[in-house]
């Protein structure tokens, strides 16, 4: 089984949900945080302009100009700049603070120790200050934010002791709720995977006593599958019992047709028209064949006597073997092969012998006007790649799916000889060997494309 | 040659066992697979063609049961249309050739002599001949009344094969299976290609012609 958490498991359904609700978790708690922290901050700010107001208000109350500056210089001298600044600005003389300098500030203001030159000592980060005219000059009282700053991390702390462990708690919980479910779904996709690939008999275990959801789906694939095996059954049944009662009644056509050609003297006429039947008959034996393989291919138990095998070889003896009939009827068979590569594929070789056969005359039969046909065998990232190419009229685009299905010949094809199960046993095959099938354009001609997987070392 | 053939059909069952009895042979027809195996353990028989599905007892358990035996008279296996499978199961079982039906008598015939002529293991020849040609298996060479021809490949596997049986017929699906490994039906005449550009090396330019065509069934070389 694969691992359950690997990095391509990020798009799994059970996964995202997870990720999403911790998300929204984790999204609403800052939030509430932040209006928490907003709120506070207000009050406290708002307590301290009052404060401020206040102490400018006391100093409002000295009537006197001398006595105001005196009383400011003492509590200058007395105060640290660190929790309140004093600086007063008086109309003529010299500036009574306990720092160098301050910024300019008109109503409650924040300033931060930026703005701010100390006489010795330190300056708190920022202040809440506050100017008005007081006596004969600017008054500018300015009291520190620590308390504010102090609240913000007491906030952070809140977060880091509270909020952290337990999205962490929540993410754990979740994987692991997730990891239950992704279980699951895998079971039922390799199941289903196992079907798609013909083996009727895949089951999905574990999920027969079970009442959740995902149980509730494995158990209709269970039952889904159970009715496509039966039916598949019942449908080979029929289609051997029809070979088994036609087998007969030809083969009796047969040896009657073969009996009077054989034994009888006839006239050069009668002859004629016996061998076209005998030919008939045959042709009707090659298309009842066709499609019993095609059944049984599909069906996918030959897949268990696939093996190593190698492309060029077989590609070799089909072209040699073809190449006297391409030549007769006007084309060049000819064989590309990429030198020096790996070119064997798990598969068998009396089918992939079919599947280039017939490719190959399914070229010499649908390019009226003759030309080059190419067998090429070339080996891209692993996989080993079987072309056919002609120079004829090639597919349409539109057309290109339905050819591979059975018994479909493009309108211009309909009076060519072939029965129409060609391209679909190709198809058939080279699913039977998990390979790609495409139909491109070789501009001009048809490039039947197939990619076989790379081949596990034995 | 003593012959036994196992068919529950009348109709092709008596086509069968008279050909053969035409072609000087002498046939036991039986149809039920049952007695089939009693015959067969009984008599002695240099072939015998066995149809797959029999009443009684069907056709391959027939042979597996002489095979267990050690009973190895050569079986040719008759079957209804069908796929691959039916072809490996049945050399699995222990026949030793197989053919799908409708078969033409002359597919039939020239099959039961190829499996009850088996190469015994005698020394390998290396020069094989027919009349005045000669081939030279260990330097691949061909000779006609001394004058060497030019043969490609595929011609020279043809007409070592053809030689190697010599006076026997070989069809078209036998030659395209034992020349080319080839076990599928192109549905042309691909082989009387191959056969016609063979001749035109080894027989045209020469009076006697050496492959002759036999009607209905296949090719054969002669010693003449």
């Amino acid at each position: 089984m694969t691992p359950v958490f690997g990095f391509n498991q990020i798009r799994s359904t059970p996964l995202r949900l997870t990720f999403l609700l911790l998300t929204i978790f984790a999204l609403a708690a800052l939030a509430c945080l932040a209006v928490a922290f907003e709120v506070t901050r207000t009050s406290i700010d708002a307590a301290v302009a009052a404060e401020l107001q206040q102490t400018i208000n006391e100093y409002r109350g000295i009537r006197d100009g001398d006595d105001l500056t005196e009383r400011l210089a003492e509590a200058a001298a007395k105060t640290d700049a660190d929790v309140r600044i004093l600086f007063y600005v008086p109309d003529r003389g010299s500036v009574v603070s306990n720092v160098a300098s301050f910024p300019p500030v008109s109503g409650v203001t924040v300033v931060s120790d930026s703005y701010i030159r100390a006489k010795s000592g330190s300056v708190s980060d920022s202040y809440l200050a506050l100017s008005a005219r007081v006596g004969a000059g600017h008054l500018i009282v300015a009291q520190s934010r620590e308390q504010v700053e102090e609240m913000g991390e007491i906030f952070l702390a809140v977060l880091l002791i509270g909020l952290l462990p337990a999205l962490l708690i929540a993410g754990l919980a979740g994987l692991w709720v997730a990891r239950g479910a992704r279980i699951k779904i895998d079971a039922i996709q390799h199941t289903l995977l196992e079907l798609k690939g013909g083996t009727l008999s895949a089951r999905i275990e574990g999920v027969e006593d079970q009442n959740d959801d995902l149980s509730g789906i494995g158990q209709e694939v269970n039952r889904m599958a159970r009715a496509q095996e039966a039916l598949v059954a019942s449908i080979r049944q029929v289609s051997s019992d029809i070979a088994h009662d036609l087998k007969t009644p030809i083969q009796r056509v047969a040896v009657v047709l073969d009996q009077v050609m054989n034994k009888t003297t006839l006239t050069e006429g009668q002859e004629e028209l016996l061998s076209k039947a005998i030919g008939e008959t045959e042709r009707i034996v090659q298309t009842f064949q066709s499609l019993l393989q095609l059944a049984q291919i599909e069906g996918g138990a030959v897949r268990d006597r696939l093996h190593s095998v190698d492309l060029a070889e077989i590609s070799r003896d089909i072209v040699d073997f073809l190449e006297v009939e391409a030549e007769e009827r006007g084309f060049a068979l000819s064989l590309r092969i990429q030198p020096d590569v790996a070119t064997c594929v798990r598969g068998d070789r009396h089918l992939l012998s079919q599947l280039i056969g017939n490719l190959v005359q399914n070229a010499l039969t649908h390019v009226p006007q003759g030309g080059p046909v190419v067998v090429g065998v070339t080996r891209t990232g692993g996989e080993t790649i079987l072309t056919v190419s002609d120079n004829g009229p090639g597919i349409p685009e539109s057309e290109r799916s339905k050819v591979l299905q059975r018994l479909y010949r493009l309108d211009q094809s309909r009076t060519t000889e072939g029965n129409g199960l060609g391209l679909s046993l190709v198809s058939a095959i080279s699913d039977l060997h998990g390979a790609r099938l495409t139909l491109e354009d070789n501009k001009p001609g048809l490039t039947v494309r197939i990619a076989f997987p790379a081949t596990e070392p034995a | 040659m003593k012959i036994l053939v196992l068919e529950d059909d009348n109709a092709i069952g008596s086509y069968i066992a008279d050909g053969l009895r035409e072609e000087g042979h002498s046939v036991d027809l039986i149809a039920d697979g049952a007695d089939g195996l009693v015959q067969a353990t009984v008599g002695s028989y240099d072939a015998m063609v066995v149809d797959r599905m029999l009443p009684g007892l069907d056709g391959m358990s027939v042979v597996k049961t002489l095979r267990a035996t050690k009973n190895l008279t050569p079986v040719l296996f008759l079957t209804s249309l069908g796929g691959v499978d039916d072809r490996i199961e049945g050399l699995l079982a222990g026949g030793d050739d197989y053919l799908v039906k409708p078969f033409s008598f002359g597919e039939l015939s020239a099959r039961i002599m190829a499996i009850s002529r088996r190469p015994r293991t005698e020394a390998e020849p290396t020069i094989l001949k027919a009349a005045d040609l000669e081939m030279d298996l260990l330097h691949r060479r061909v000779t006609r009344g001394g004058q060497t021809l030019d043969l490609l490949p595929r011609e020279f596997a043809l007409l070592e094969h053809l030689l190697r049986r010599k006076g026997r017929v070989q069809t078209r699906t036998m030659l395209m299976e034992a020349v080319w490994d080839i076990h599928y039906d192109p549905l042309t005449n691909v082989v009387d290609t191959h056969i016609s550009r063979l001749r035109g090396k080894i027989d045209k330019p020469y009076e006697t012609e050496l492959i002759e065509t036999v009607r209905g069934s296949g090719y054969r070389i002669n010693d003449v």
